[in-house]
């Protein structure tokens, strides 16, 4: 693979603010900071004797997180991006290699609920667990896509880590309260698909 | 709706002691609300599965984008007849040059290579992306409202070079020059692209216009390609023979 072409961003600093801003840049500085560093797929299938799949899934997977800590400031620059985003993948070939469990297309958990939860002290956090385990996640899946195109634009950029504000400039909104509506509007209609089906 | 509105409001802000007691205890005290709550977060957490996974397939395309096949080794025994074969190909263009090729005029030469490229626009198998959806479009001749979703498509995500570049194309294959120009020359000047056949495009497209002063630009996008080693340098080399 050749992956060494010229790039917008050169640097770690440059490519993780741009990470951290969510605006329309951000897609691309995704897409950069996995063609940076894919030779470690080969190094995954050398070093680990894993199959190419294997090794893209750890990689992938490797991003998805980093993309996630960077974006949430826990990457702490302690090393370089590149070191960092090695020891992931490492870890997450070992994960394979040990546990024998890929799933393909299998993503990386992600901290949203346990997040959210730990918003909620404990005699009200066990509620919501109990709730949160009994919601059909495959239904609500199949929901989602009855929505419509935009709803589901607006409900990704907003789990992605948009505010309001952010997605009302990406997405040409005449302010973040109309975003915050329609947004809201889409979670109300989404609930009504899910009761709807499940009842 | 007002409940998840204040939901809503609860998880993005920062919510002081006595606020959270407030919500807390509401949990407790009110099964409907406790019930939108766990929605609220069960909500998020498929969005962002989907989310992750939608980015993964991104990964995974860009990946089979710039994948190179490794070659295998062709046994000694039967290379002399895939050389036999390509002394029959190589006799048969150099016929087909030496016959034709001298009298081919620019706008030959790009519909030549819109016909044998942009006819049909590859999808990538699996992909729920609404760019696969629009190429599907365009493969079933209807290139007007493909046009009209491609260029919606770059508007709303203008990092998406993949809309540029097609509605470059269906905008080519509309004859309207004019607007594929603008939009291979956008593409063109996007220097964070791998493999970025703008500049190659610009020239197809003043080949099929053709109007005057049109070849000589053609000829100077051509060589450009050529001296910066751009794609489309080896269809470049021969068109700047042909055009001479």
């Amino acid at each position: 693979m050749t992956f060494d072409n010229p790039t917008i961003i050169s640097a770690d600093e440059e490519l993780i603010r741009s990470l951290q801003q969510n605006n329309a840049f951000k897609r691309k500085a995704e897409e950069e900071l996995f063609n940076r560093h894919a030779y470690f797929i080969k190094e995954g299938m050398s070093k680990y004797s894993l199959p190419q799949e294997e090794a893209f899934d750890a990689y992938s997977d490797t991003i998805l997180q980093s993309i996630d800590n960077i974006t949430r400031g826990l990457f702490e620059k302690r090393s370089s991006l590149k070191t960092y985003l090695f020891r992931i993948f490492s870890n997450k070939c070992v994960d394979l290699i040990r546990k024998k469990t890929t799933i393909k297309g299998s993503v990386h958990q992600t901290s949203s609920i346990s997040d959210m939860l730990l918003m909620i002290a404990d005699s009200a956090k066990t509620v919501i667990q109990q709730l949160v385990e009994k919601t059909d996640l495959d239904i609500l899946k199949n929901k989602m896509h009855e929505l419509s195109e935009s709803c589901r634009q607006l409900l990704a950029m907003f789990a992605d880590g948009y505010n309001d504000k952010e997605i009302a400039i990406t997405m040409e909104y005449k302010t973040p309260e109309v975003v915050k509506t329609s947004r809201l509007r889409c979670l109300d209609k989404l609930r009504q698909l899910y009761i709807n089906k499940k009842d | 709706m007002e409940n998840m509105e204040y939901i809503d409001d609860y998880f993005k802000g920062s919510p002081t002691d006595l606020q959270k007691q407030q919500f807390e205890r509401r949990i407790i005290n009110d099964n409907v609300f406790a019930e939108e709550v766990a929605f609220y977060i069960s909500a998020n957490r498929v969005v962002k599965e989907q989310l992750l996974m939608d980015k993964k397939q991104r990964f995974r395309e860009i990946y089979e984008q710039h994948k190179v096949v490794p070659i295998t080794k062709q046994p000694v025994k039967k290379i002399w007849r895939y050389m036999v074969a390509a002394s029959v190909i190589a006799a048969v263009v150099l016929s087909t040059w030496f016959l034709l090729g001298e009298n081919t005029s620019p706008q030959q030469l790009a519909d030549r290579y819109i016909q044998q490229n942009f006819q049909t626009l590859s999808v990538t198998m699996g992909s729920k992306d609404s760019l696969q959806y629009i190429l599907n479009l365009v493969n079933s001749g209807k290139l007007s409202e493909a046009l009209t979703r491609l260029e919606t498509l770059a508007q709303i995500d203008p990092s998406n070079k993949n809309a540029t570049k097609y509605a470059g194309i269906v905008s080519l294959r509309l004859n309207q020059y004019d607007k594929a120009l603008t939009y291979f020359s956008m593409l063109a000047s996007d220097t964070s692209l791998y493999s970025n056949h703008g500049k190659f495009y610009e020239a197809v497209t003043l080949l099929k216009r053709n109007k005057t002063g049109d070849v000589e630009e053609a000829k100077k996008k051509l060589q450009e390609v050529v001296e910066n080693e751009q794609e489309g340098k080896e269809e470049a080399i021969k068109w700047l023979k042909k055009l001479d």
